[in-house]
């Protein structure tokens, strides 16, 4: 056992490293320190896209047939290593991570020609609509409803907590096909056109003051049956397989240490109240413990690598804990960054995107208000601490 | 990079679970060593037997060339049991020492021995007013005759009343040498001290006492070293202790019927085990990293095993509280071995240095923006 880089992976490492230099740009990096959310607004994450698009990176996790770039999980992750430590945009969410891997596995080739290629172009931005109002943690309850008409569905009823679906042109949606046996029998996997007559989107304002959430409101919308993704009545088994694949690939701890890194910038600054947070010892201790958990989570996630890379797949119990792992830890860095801002932390830029500060430090400064505002949505959404908690019982309590 | 047990591993944790189970009752370990003795020789003389004792040594010494990670996976299985024979502290520190520090003629006279099961060597580093520093040693080395007269007081030194070695560290000069002791040497004074959890340790006043062996004239930097060996092993201890106390819990739940059904179907509980279950597995990632670090240089071997050591203590503590909380009474009483693995996880985390001493320690060397800016693969030869 050991955690060696290879010299091979040291090269490639350093042509990532190159890369990032010249291509990530300096409005690019202000933009991603300015945000207090865990994903880019769009409107320059898609930027970046489209340039890690024209060097063949934007899609690293996926088949190299289909675009993806065909490294080892190692060098996958020393690639994002390295693209958080630049502080690059995150704009891989449910378009890349979510339906274009559903389009893979279960999509017709149709489907595969028309949207892939959208999605890694970025001609396509993808919303989730999976939640509803009556159905969150309990999904399969989901009550929105498709009749079959002739050759389309007409959509009824309404998804909530759709991030960035003001910016989608498309939506992937769980919905009602059937009410005979289970409730889980009777979900289908839809693609709505969200331009399509019928389609309403109202915007939810979080508590950072950002509006990425909306509710999605259908009304005889109709969907032709082509784009229908898998059989009637498979959509679960489509949802249960994306929380499978979500397990094995990915990884948080690039994005966990490059907030810490902001952290300790943040903790060795002069505030303007002349405080030093490092000089007070209760500060370093704290930090020091949030090094430690880092230390692990980056650990577990090195530990379930390596067992998938030798075809082990990672059970639910790890998958689990590195969840709850990651979301405990984001949550304490955001909520210490702001707390040693001395009164400045009082000081709210309600504008989005924020207003840019007079250099980087600056900026991380600024932002950690409402970056600790929107940390605690990290523990409720993609499966709420309380949910992991449940599946953790019940396979230790089987 | 590769975290995967190799077959060997795998077996030697197989091997070592199955003979421990066998051996030992977690609750009756401690009634094995009737307070007043420091050591079962009997049980001792069957780990030399399975080549334990010389698993962290060269196959050249009569070992079989162990690593950190391959010790860890006796040690984890060492604290299910909950061994009380203290291994870490006879092989991993005091034999790691030897085989560090010690010349041929030395390493025959006291390592082969050790390995063998005939000798027991023992560390006797810690002074009163230490403060959490290493380097604090105020006892005295002076030259005398073909030896060295020591004079001062080591407490707590573990084992101290059945070593038949003292480890001696003592200043000469400006540096911190360490010295080879026998017991039966004159000008020493042993005073049995029973600890916590269940062993004997023993404070030692040493007035003249005369050392003819010396191991090396400026030992601080590798008592450091193997210090931290040792606190590898014992983290994944810890571990073992950890993992026991969940499946304890997990199973008294199960079969504790209250209120018309068995606690484990209470949804508040199933969150505080699965919360345990959490940290269980934070644990031993922390125990690897250790592991894994126990042979770096310093910085990156600070990181690992210093924030493991902060970290296990913490966390460590936690799920011994919520044991005890969840099985109730019983959970309380000395009737089950929830005491035992209680008690040693608490000498976990005051041997070797406190939890905040370790934080501190972790602090001052992962905090600097070239460690805290890295994750944790490493080029070879890293610094």
């Amino acid at each position: 056992m050991d955690l060696y880089l290879t010299e091979e992976d040291i090269v490639f490492r350093n042509e990532v490293r190159a890369f990032l230099e010249k291509a990530l740009s300096p409005d690019l990096r202000q933009a991603e320190r300015l945000n207090p959310s865990f994903l880019a607004d769009p409107g320059y994450g898609l930027d970046w896209q489209r340039r890690l698009h024209e060097k063949g990176w934007a899609a690293p996790s996926w088949p190299a047939e289909h675009g993806g770039t065909g490294w080892s999980l190692t060098r996958r992750y020393i690639f994002d290593q390295e693209c958080e430590r630049a502080g690059e945009p995150h704009f891989r969410g449910a378009s890349l991570k979510m339906i274009g891997p559903v389009l893979m596995r279960y999509g017709t080739e149709s489907q595969q020609q028309k949207y892939l290629r959208r999605i890694l172009s970025g001609d396509d931005l993808w919303a989730q609509g999976y939640s509803e109002p009556g159905a969150g943690s309990d999904l399969a309850s989901l009550s929105c409803k498709a009749v079959l008409d002739g050759d389309s569905y007409v959509v009824n009823g309404s998804k909530i907590w759709s991030t960035h679906a003001h910016h989608a042109t498309m939506m992937f949606a769980l919905v009602r096909s059937a009410h005979t046996g289970r409730k889980q029998e009777g979900i289908t996997f839809l693609l709505i056109d969200l331009r399509a007559p019928g389609v309403t989107i109202r915007p939810i304002v979080s508590i950072d003051g950002t509006h990425e959430f909306n509710q999605t409101f259908f009304d005889d919308v109709r969907v032709p049956v082509a784009d229908r993704v898998g059989a009637e009545g498979e959509g679960w088994e489509i949802a249960k397989y994306l929380l499978e694949i979500e397990r094995g690939g990915s990884f948080a701890g690039g994005m966990l240490r490059a907030h810490f890194v902001k952290l300790c910038q943040i903790a060795e600054s002069t505030g303007p109240d002349g405080r030093r947070a490092m000089d007070d010892p209760l500060v370093v201790g704290r930090i020091g413990e949030i090094s430690t958990d880092l230390d692990a989570n980056d650990m577990l996630e090195l530990m379930s690598m390596s067992g998938a890379a030798s075809g082990e797949s990672p059970g639910a119990v790890r998958a689990s804990v590195l969840k709850v792992g990651r979301s405990r830890i984001r949550q304490a860095i955001a909520e210490l960054a702001a707390s040693i801002l001395g009164p400045d932390c009082l000081r709210w830029d309600a504008a989005r995107p924020m207003t840019p500060g007079t250099g980087a430090l600056d900026d991380i400064r600024k932002v950690a208000p409402a970056a600790y505002l929107n940390s605690r949505s990290q523990s409720i959404f993609g499966g709420s601490t309380e949910i992991q908690l449940e599946i953790i019982a019940r396979a230790l309590l089987r | 990079m590769n975290l995967n047990l190799s077959e060997e591993q795998v077996m030697l944790r197989e091997s070592a679970g199955r003979f421990l189970a066998a051996t030992h009752d977690a609750g009756q370990s401690r009634d094995r060593i009737p307070r007043g003795a420091g050591l079962d020789r009997a049980m001792w003389a069957r780990y030399a037997d399975l080549g334990w004792l010389g698993l962290p040594f060269a196959e050249e010494e009569g070992g079989i060339g162990g690593g950190p990670a391959d010790i860890a996976i006796l040690t984890e299985q060492m604290g299910a049991a909950a061994v009380a024979e203290p291994y870490v502290d006879i092989v991993v520190l005091a034999g790691g020492l030897i085989a560090a520090l010690g010349d041929a003629g030395q390493r025959a006279a006291f390592l082969a021995p050790l390995i063998a099961g005939k000798l027991v060597p023992v560390l006797a580093h810690l002074e009163d007013g230490a403060k959490g520093r290493i380097d604090h040693v105020i006892t005295q080395a002076v030259p005398a005759g073909d030896g060295w007269a020591l004079s001062g007081r080591k407490i707590l030194v573990p084992a101290g009343m059945e070593a038949d070695v003292l480890l001696v560290s003592a200043r000469l000069g400006d540096d911190i040498g360490l010295f080879a002791l026998p017991t039966e040497a004159a000008g020493i004074t042993r005073s049995g001290v029973p600890t916590l959890d269940g062993g004997i340790a023993a404070d030692i006043a040493l007035d003249g006492a005369i050392a003819t062996t010396l191991l090396a004239p400026d030992a601080l930097g590798t008592i450091e070293a193997v210090i931290d060996l040792a606190i590898s092993a014992a983290c994944a201890d810890a571990v073992g202790v950890m993992d026991a106390l969940l499946a304890a819990t997990v199973k008294h739940c199960k079969g504790r019927v209250q209120f018309g059904k068995p606690l484990s179907e209470f949804q508040a509980l199933q969150h505080r085990m699965a919360d345990m279950a959490v940290k269980c597995e934070e644990a031993r990632a922390s125990a690897l990293l250790a592991a894994l670090s126990a042979g770096a240089t310093p910085a990156l071997r600070i990181r690992g095993v210093s924030g493991a050591k902060a970290r296990i203590g913490r966390i460590a503590r936690h799920v011994a509280h919520e044991a005890i909380q969840l099985h109730g009474a019983v959970g309380f009483s000395e009737e089950m071995p929830l005491g035992t693995w209680f008690r040693r996880l608490y000498a976990f985390e005051h041997r070797y240095g406190s939890t905040s001493d370790h934080l501190q320690r972790y602090a001052h060397v992962a905090l600097t923006p070239t460690l805290r800016d890295a994750g944790l693969l490493r080029e070879p030869g890293a610094v």
